[in-house]
């Protein structure tokens, strides 16, 4: 009789062993990432004070760190000494508002591990290291700086990357925010009052908002055409002053209203320079919706960039869409209908083109260093995705190149150095259009030469309102820029 | 004398106790104040006043159990004063009730010992049907059934002074008293049971007529429980039922049709009850809803993952996050404060009462001591795993309390009762 209470007393130690393991398993092995769960507030409570890793950039100079109470060496507060410059990228940690930026992406970088947690008591015993680690980023503090004041009180973003590894070497969205306001005794109110300004200054323009892209997307409707064999560089096209759509009573007209230039027909060199919207619709409708959207998508559209900082995706309608809507595709290809962009898409769009056709992963962080300064990790470039052939991304760069040396962009041309680019003015509803800029330079760098690709976007038109262009308002932005980085200063010009 | 190790441990667990307050309030930037006095005064007396009692009546019972009871008590006691001093002030007096009511019950056994209860068989029944039936009285009788978190398991006693009320769960006193009953029953059919029966296929059942009244008890209560929702408790009650009957009989075949029964009653209740759902997909997926269905059940695995090793410390971290902290989710609180260490001491404290119990059963002479025994054990033991499965994500969430620790004067109440029939029956046993 005493056999089944044996076997069924065995059972219940074999279901407190079990509880044994399972408590284990979420207070050890998984418990660190529950504890460091954002939704667990939790972390923000004890985080808060803690010291955090110091954050700098590419040249040194420190755009995050934790400063020790002078009264108390344990407690430390969060500090971003260049102020509004880093607001979007660096981001912030609050109490009140969670995380943003590298700041929370890196999170388990920069937290400090001198706590009771089980690997952290363990580490601290065989000596590990439990200070938190230091980050180096991409950007240079000049180049960021200079690119901030170009934009001014307009709002807008430029995202300038290097072509060649995917490093941001600038990204800026205004208007911006001061993170320190966020820390102190009226975070509260300060924060309640970002979040109902119009103006949306902690939206962070570069990656989670996206544009019209407007003619700068003819950069990718003229590589669809090029890989499709549609047209060359030299191929000749009507040249009509309005261009009617079939199946409807819309039309398209160039910028200016009139014809590409003079002649009965131009090559497509002269209609990329003068960024003739009807000859770009004539090209999207002949290359097809299938392989308009599908070169926009080896581009990056309707893809989410894999970034370290919250993106959204670029968006162009599938190719399904377009079967009935020969006027919506044709209006795509030049960037308007449907069609959006973030900034950082179309900074990776020119980088495509400076890069062979090859897209790289954009990052942010270039090194990881522990508190003794030590690197131990580094970024290491690696291929996002293959936008178009070589061929194509060569043709397109002299195209490119036209455009600032004789067309829409010649405003973001700088001594000595060749540099391509396209100009967009995309046309929205209720508003002054955005002006767009994109580019890259030098032009066929020898080996070695840093190289820099550029989108500047400049919301509704900026300063300008109406008369606001491309060429006038967004491309001058992008020449103070590329100046920084060849060292060029406005002396020479 | 092993009783005086039992009286050094009941006053290390007071000691425990008092100086889980005094921690508390140093937390808060208090100190010693008079609840540290207050709660060591309390645990002494109440603990104090049952071994005095098992001195004179049960000597040679089991010196363990009540220590680790006692144990248990302090620590929960200790959270639920980290989480609300109200509700810890009311636990003291349902500790000073439960331990008068645990020395009465030692009291009325000091001639015959647990032997007596074997007579009054059906009274233990019919109590416990009556006490599952009397949270279905109507809301306007002054005493009156109420309902909690979509189960009906509550009595609610209108007091004339002011608008305060006395609750109780009933079904916590009938879970003792229905293993009275089983233990009684089978101590006199058992024989029977184990050498007769039909077959049906592979399956050997029963001569009706022996398990029958015993079939319609448990199914009766089950009922009730079920029509209250309280599905935690049915299957307590099941698992105790099954787990009897092939103790008495020694027969796989009841434990398989045992384990067939709850899978399909699992299932029915699953198909039938919203909350049952709702449970088991916070169970299998507590993140993907984490702000509605998922919550208590994620607050809970934030509080064991945050406490970590040795826990953030009494009072330093947020066990107020997880709802029902201070009863259900006792323990992930505890395992926040205490960490990891405090995880393990109370769940090895449960397993080492569940092998004092189970021993108390192997060793035991008598039939009907040793089927009371197991029946006692086998409550407290899958009552706190079913619970503490529920925290740790090993099964959907139950509501039912952990013995000893959770908030709630029925709950303390009818586990000190349950303790001191098993060390009342091992007094006499021991060779």
């Amino acid at each position: 009789m005493n056999r089944p209470i044996r076997i069924l007393a065995t059972a219940s130690f074999a279901l407190f062993a079990i509880l044994v393991a399972a408590v284990t398993y979420h207070q050890v092995i998984v418990g660190p990432d529950y504890r460091d769960d954002p939704r667990n507030v939790r972390v923000a409570t004890s985080q808060a004070g803690r010291e955090r890793g110091t954050i700098i950039t590419a040249d040194g100079v420190v755009v995050a760190e934790s400063v020790a109470d002078p009264n108390d060496p344990l407690v430390f507060r969060r500090t971003y000494p260049e102020g509004e410059l880093y607001s979007h990228t660096v981001g912030y940690t609050t109490l009140l508002f969670g995380s943003h930026g590298i700041e929370a992406s890196h999170r388990d970088d920069l937290v400090s591990y001198r706590d009771a947690t089980i690997s952290g008591v363990l580490s601290a015993l065989f000596g590990g290291d439990v200070r938190p680690r230091g980050l180096r980023l991409t950007i240079e503090h000049d180049l960021q700086t200079v690119a901030r004041e170009a934009l001014g009180d307009q709002r807008g973003a430029i995202v300038a990357i290097d072509p060649a590894t995917g490093a941001i070497l600038a990204m800026v969205s205004t208007p911006g925010f001061d993170p320190n306001t966020l820390t102190g005794s009226a975070a509260g109110a300060t924060g309640a009052a970002l979040e109902g300004d119009s103006a949306q200054p902690l939206l962070n323009r570069a990656t989670a908002q996206s544009y019209a892209p407007g003619s700068v997307f003819k950069v990718i409707t003229t590589a669809a055409a090029l890989e499709a064999g549609v047209a060359s560089s030299g191929t000749p096209f009507p040249n009509p002053v309005e261009l009617e759509l079939p199946g409807s009573t819309a039309t398209i007209k160039n910028f200016d209203g009139r014809a590409c230039g003079s002649g009965s027909e131009v090559p497509l060199s002269q209609a990329f320079t003068s960024s003739c919207n009807t000859i770009f619709a004539m090209i999207g409708m002949s290359v097809g919706a299938d392989q308009l959207v599908g070169t926009a998508e080896s581009f990056g559209f309707n893809t989410e960039v894999p970034f370290e900082i919250a993106s959204i995706e670029s968006r162009i309608p599938d190719a399904a869409s377009f079967e009935f809507d020969v006027p919506g595709l044709a209006q795509s290809a030049i960037g308007q209908r449907d069609v959006r962009a973030t900034p950082l898409e179309m900074a990776l769009t020119a980088a495509a083109v400076a890069n062979n056709g090859e897209i790289m992963v954009p990052y942010l962080v270039q090194e990881v260093f522990n508190s003794e300064g030590f690197i131990e990790e580094s970024a290491e470039p690696s291929v996002w995705q293959r936008a178009m052939g070589p061929a194509t991304a060569a043709a397109l760069t002299g195209l490119m190149e036209g455009v600032v040396t004789s067309g829409t962009g010649r405003r973001a041309s700088v001594p000595g150095i060749r540099i391509a680019g396209k100009t967009g003015t995309a046309e929205v509803p209720d508003s002054a259009p955005h002006a767009w800029f994109i580019g890259f330079g030098p032009v066929e760098p020898d080996p070695g030469d840093p190289q820099i690709a550029i989108a500047v976007l400049v919301e509704s038109g900026g300063d300008a309102g109406e008369a606001a262009t491309g060429g006038t308002i967004a491309a001058p932005i992008a020449q103070q820029v590329f100046a920084e980085f060849f060292g060029i200063g406005q002396e020479d010009q | 004398m092993t009783r005086n190790a039992e009286a050094a441990l009941l006053a290390a667990a007071s000691v425990v106790a008092s100086m889980g307050v005094a921690l508390v309030n140093f937390a808060y930037g208090q100190g010693f104040d008079a609840q540290v006095a207050l709660t060591f005064l309390v645990f002494a007396v109440s603990f104090g006043s049952i071994h005095m009692a098992l001195r004179r009546w049960a000597p040679e019972g089991n010196p363990y159990l009540f220590p680790i009871a006692a144990f248990l008590t302090a620590i929960g006691f200790t959270e639920i004063y980290r989480l609300d001093p109200e509700l810890a002030s009311i636990q003291r007096w349902s500790l000073l009730l439960a331990a008068a009511v645990t020395v009465a019950v030692l009291v009325m056994l000091r001639d015959e010992g647990v032997i007596m209860l074997r007579r009054y068989r059906y009274l233990f029944l019919a109590g416990a049907v009556l006490l599952l039936l009397l949270p279905l009285l109507p809301e306007s009788w002054p005493l009156h059934g109420a309902e909690v978190n979509g189960s009906r398991l509550w009595v609610r006693l209108d007091l004339p002074i002011g608008a305060r009320s006395l609750s109780f769960q009933p079904g916590e006193v009938a879970k003792v008293l229905l293993v009275i009953f089983m233990a009684s029953y089978l101590a006199d059919r058992h024989l029977a049971m184990s050498t007769t029966g039909r077959r049906l296929g592979p399956i050997r059942l029963p001569e009706p007529r022996q398990l029958g009244p015993i079939i319609i008890a448990a199914g009766a209560s089950f009922a009730v429980l079920v029509y209250q929702r309280d599905l935690g408790a049915s299957l307590l009650l099941f698992v105790l039922f099954v787990s009897m009957v092939y103790a008495a009989t020694g027969k796989a075949s009841y434990l398989v049709t045992g384990l067939l029964f709850i899978a399909g009653g699992g299932f029915v209740a699953y198909q039938q009850f919203d909350h049952v759902q709702r449970r088991v997909f916070a169970w299998l997926h507590p993140f993907d809803d984490f702000a509605d269905a998922g919550y208590q059940v994620v607050q809970g695995l934030f509080a064991m993952g945050s406490g970590s090793l040795t826990g953030s410390g009494l009072g330093l971290g947020r066990p107020d996050l997880i709802p029902a902290a201070s009863t259900d989710f006792i323990f992930a609180s505890v395992a926040e404060e205490m960490g990891f260490a405090g995880s393990i001491a109370v769940i090895a404290a449960f397993a080492l009462m569940a092998a004092a119990g189970f021993g108390i059963a192997i060793r035991s002479r008598d039939v009907f001591r040793k089927f009371l025994a197991f029946g006692l054990t086998i409550v407290l033991a899958f009552q706190a795993g079913l619970i503490l499965a529920g925290v740790l994500r090993l099964f959907p969430v139950t509501g039912i309390t952990l013995p000893f620790m959770s908030y709630g004067g029925s709950s303390l109440l009818a586990n000190m009762v349950l303790v001191a029939l098993l060390v009342r029956a091992s007094h006499g046993e021991r060779t």
